[in-house]
């Protein structure tokens, strides 16, 4: 039988590399949210309308992950008393290496 | 669709689907930022058996500020205004983190009820009552579970004042009988915190001082 392909669609899949493994298993949905609008980090902060580079992420040196407006907003208020959300420590943006191939 | 809508709307469904917790989100009328709460009273303690509902209120800027919580049902807690429900914990004000939900605040109110503080009281006169004599405290706290928390609650007219309010039936007995409407001797002795050891040191006279004010 010879097949002839005459029409295909190629399908990309991205994560942000939150250094977490591959979400698995029935929390998976709740493990990749942002702690703050519960919405997946590949989603976008609630006032944003496009995910991606535009509404990022952002990694304090405590390892907890944000999308980055989300945590801007509460770093904002003074009821934060600049403490990240989810220890209470104070919040320190950790400086990310971005792997660039 | 508003950012503390869909936050709330996901938190409600999180609960409902989440059938080991044993708390309860539901709506109180169509508006989904006044919600009831409910848990059932933590075991081993004067709060077992009993059924607890919490009123709950989200803030326009919710999670940003802390969702406003108070019990409906009447609970006998140092923490807890024993006339208002008022709460008095960290989370609720200064120690609030947006990554707290409902359902983990309820949570942290079902642990509040095992661990009360005294020193950080909501209610001065519970608080001292419970200092005074914790077992006579335990009493009440178990009467008041069985009288507001345990459904169903029928037994509005079988409610006895004096142990609602902690105290001794004989020593309500002993002024009454001077003559005293018993209300308001259950009323003073309530006030004046006469149970345990204290009911040494304040004298009948006292009392009676107070009766007649």
């Amino acid at each position: 039988m010879k097949v002839t392909v005459k029409h295909w669609h190629a399908v990309a899949q991205w994560r942000w590399d939150t250094g977490a493994a591959e979400p698995e298993g029935p929390d998976a949905e709740n493990e990749d949210v942002c702690g703050i609008c519960r919405v997946p980090y590949e989603g976008c902060c609630p006032s944003c309308k496009m995910p991606g580079d535009d509404c990022p992420l952002i990694w304090g040196e405590c390892t907890h992950v944000f999308h980055m407006h989300c945590l801007l907003k509460w770093i904002g208020t003074p009821a934060s008393k600049q403490q990240c959300p989810m220890d209470r420590r104070t919040w320190v943006t950790a400086e990310r290496k971005v792997a660039t191939a | 669709m508003d950012a503390r809508l869909r936050r709330v709307n996901k938190e409600i469904a999180d609960c409902k689907n989440d059938k080991t917790s044993n708390i309860r989100i539901d709506l109180v009328d169509s508006s989904p930022f006044h919600l009831k709460g409910s848990f059932p009273g933590p075991e081993d303690t004067p709060y077992q058996g009993g059924h607890f509902e919490v009123d709950i209120v989200i803030p326009d800027s919710y999670p940003f500020q802390p969702v406003k919580m108070k019990f409906l049902t009447k609970v006998y807690h140092p923490n807890v205004s024993s006339a208002s429900g008022a709460i008095c914990l960290d989370i609720l004000k200064d120690a609030w983190s947006p990554v707290l939900t409902l359902k983990s605040t309820l949570i942290s109110l079902q642990s509040l009820l095992c661990s009360p503080e005294p020193n950080d009281p909501q209610d001065a006169e519970v608080a001292k009552h419970y200092t005074t004599s914790k077992r006579s405290f335990e009493e009440t706290a178990v009467y008041w579970t069985k009288t507001y928390a345990t459904p169903p609650a029928g037994a509005a007219d079988t409610r006895d004042e004096v142990a609602i309010a902690g105290l001794e039936a004989a020593h309500v007995d002993q002024f009454e009988q001077l003559g005293f409407p018993r209300a308001k001797v259950i009323d003073v002795l309530r006030r004046l915190n006469y149970r345990g050891a204290n009911v040494a040191q304040i004298t009948d006279d006292r009392i009676v001082e107070e009766l007649l004010k």
